[in-house]
């Protein structure tokens, strides 16, 4: 029974309620970052680590939040997982850190975090609460990796920095920007939805 | 009898609550900090060193230690400026900064002699449009001024020919722009700054 509850808080959010293609949060920063597979991957590993650490913490205080200024107290450990990402990223990974910019900063805005505090945490016990954070940051990770991997390659004829396709190759310069992004995610979400999803309801 | 448990729970409580969790998360957040300021700020430095050396043309090991070492070694640090010895003479390398599309660009110019064609250019800091306008930090951007004249003219990009052309950044235009303004002030404001106006 355990064991099953813990299968299942893990693989539904790579899924069948996936953050990005199912519950539809977090495309903010899906379409900022996703034109870089480099960038996409830090940020999503900063969201990963952020969704997995809060929904953790959060739980453990589920029982003595005070529920009126909850969703302060969530912005309040949620900010600081994202500081602890910002203050590591400058000092480790400086090079990184300049390219990302202000989106390390905006992971606190990420509605994913949020959402699997309330929806999740506040209701299951912390390793519970630590595993769907985990999966939804992965679940998350996966689905921006495939969008970056789309956007980089057509938009500038390389992957992770290095030129793939060879000189014939045209930059779509528009799959760079952010309409790039609208385009390959909502063709992504089009195609998930027709083809696997419908077949697992059926 | 009832009004006082009521009022430390909906009132006191609360309080005490958000201002334990503030000072736990202040607490944690700065202490890394501390811990890793040192660090921090040393790669601030060493960014800094590199858009100079970038700047004047010399040639480095792109590692902190290389960076130090070629700074030490072959910059000279003036009042508000640095100099290195070119081929050509001596170098000037002036820090300079305006608007961007989003905020500041400050970028390190590198001089000949003659205080007019440029030997280098690197960008400190910036915060455009990152996969746009924030290309202004890729290097076959900067490297093209290398060895041009100002006034430049912005043309399309991959069509920079003539001796004062350079490309722009296609769906940049406006960053395009800004950086063109700040690169055509450059031998007047070096001018300024090396005679300390």
């Amino acid at each position: 029974m355990a064991k099953n509850t813990l299968r299942k808080t893990f693989l539904e959010p790579l899924g069948k309620n996936n953050p990005v293609f199912v519950q539809i949060l977090g495309i903010c920063s899906t379409l900022a970052v996703t034109n870089k597979l480099q960038n996409t991957l830090v940020m999503t590993l900063g969201v990963m680590f952020t969704t997995a650490l809060s929904s953790f913490t959060l739980s453990l205080l589920r029982n003595h939040i005070p529920s009126r200024i909850r969703m302060m107290v969530e912005t309040m450990i949620i900010a600081t997982f994202v500081i602890i990402v910002d203050i590591v990223l400058k000092a480790f990974y400086p090079e990184m850190w300049k390219q990302l910019g202000p989106y390390v900063g905006l992971i606190i805005t990420n509605c994913i975090i949020m959402g699997r505090v309330e929806a999740f945490a506040l209701q299951n016990k912390p390793m519970l609460s630590l595993v769907d954070g985990l999966a939804s940051g992965l679940g998350y990770t996966y689905v921006l990796l495939a969008i970056a991997f789309v956007r980089e390659l057509l938009g500038t004829g390389s992957l992770w920095g290095f030129r793939i396709l060879g000189s014939w190759w045209t930059n779509w310069s528009i799959m760079i920007m952010p309409p790039g992004g609208f385009f390959v995610l909502a063709i992504l979400i089009w195609v998930i939805r027709e083809t696997i999803m419908k077949e697992a309801k059926a | 009898m009832n009004a006082q448990p009521t009022f430390y729970r909906e009132r006191i409580y609360p309080l005490l609550f958000m201002f334990i969790v503030t000072f736990l998360c202040i607490l944690l957040t700065a202490g890394i900090y501390l811990l890793t300021q040192d660090r921090a700020s040393a790669n601030e430095l060493s960014f800094t060193r590199r858009a100079i050396l970038q700047a004047g043309g010399v040639s480095f090991e792109n590692t902190t230690a290389g960076i130090e070492l070629a700074f030490n070694e072959k910059i000279v640090v003036e009042d508000g400026y640095y100099t290195t010895q070119g081929p050509e003479g001596t170098r000037y390398i002036i820090p300079l900064q305006g608007p961007g599309l989003w905020g500041t660009i400050a970028i390190m110019v590198g001089l000949e002699e003659d205080m007019k064609t440029f030997s280098g250019l690197a960008i400190v800091s910036q915060n455009e449009t990152p996969g746009l306008g924030a290309r202004i930090e890729e290097s076959w951007f900067t490297g093209q001024f290398q060895g041009k004249t100002a006034p430049f003219v912005m043309v399309e990009e991959g069509t920079a020919s003539a001796q004062n052309e350079v490309d722009a950044i296609t769906g940049a235009t406006r960053t395009s722009e800004y950086f063109l303004n700040l690169t055509n002030r450059a031998a007047d404001d070096a001018q300024s700054i090396i005679r300390g106006e």
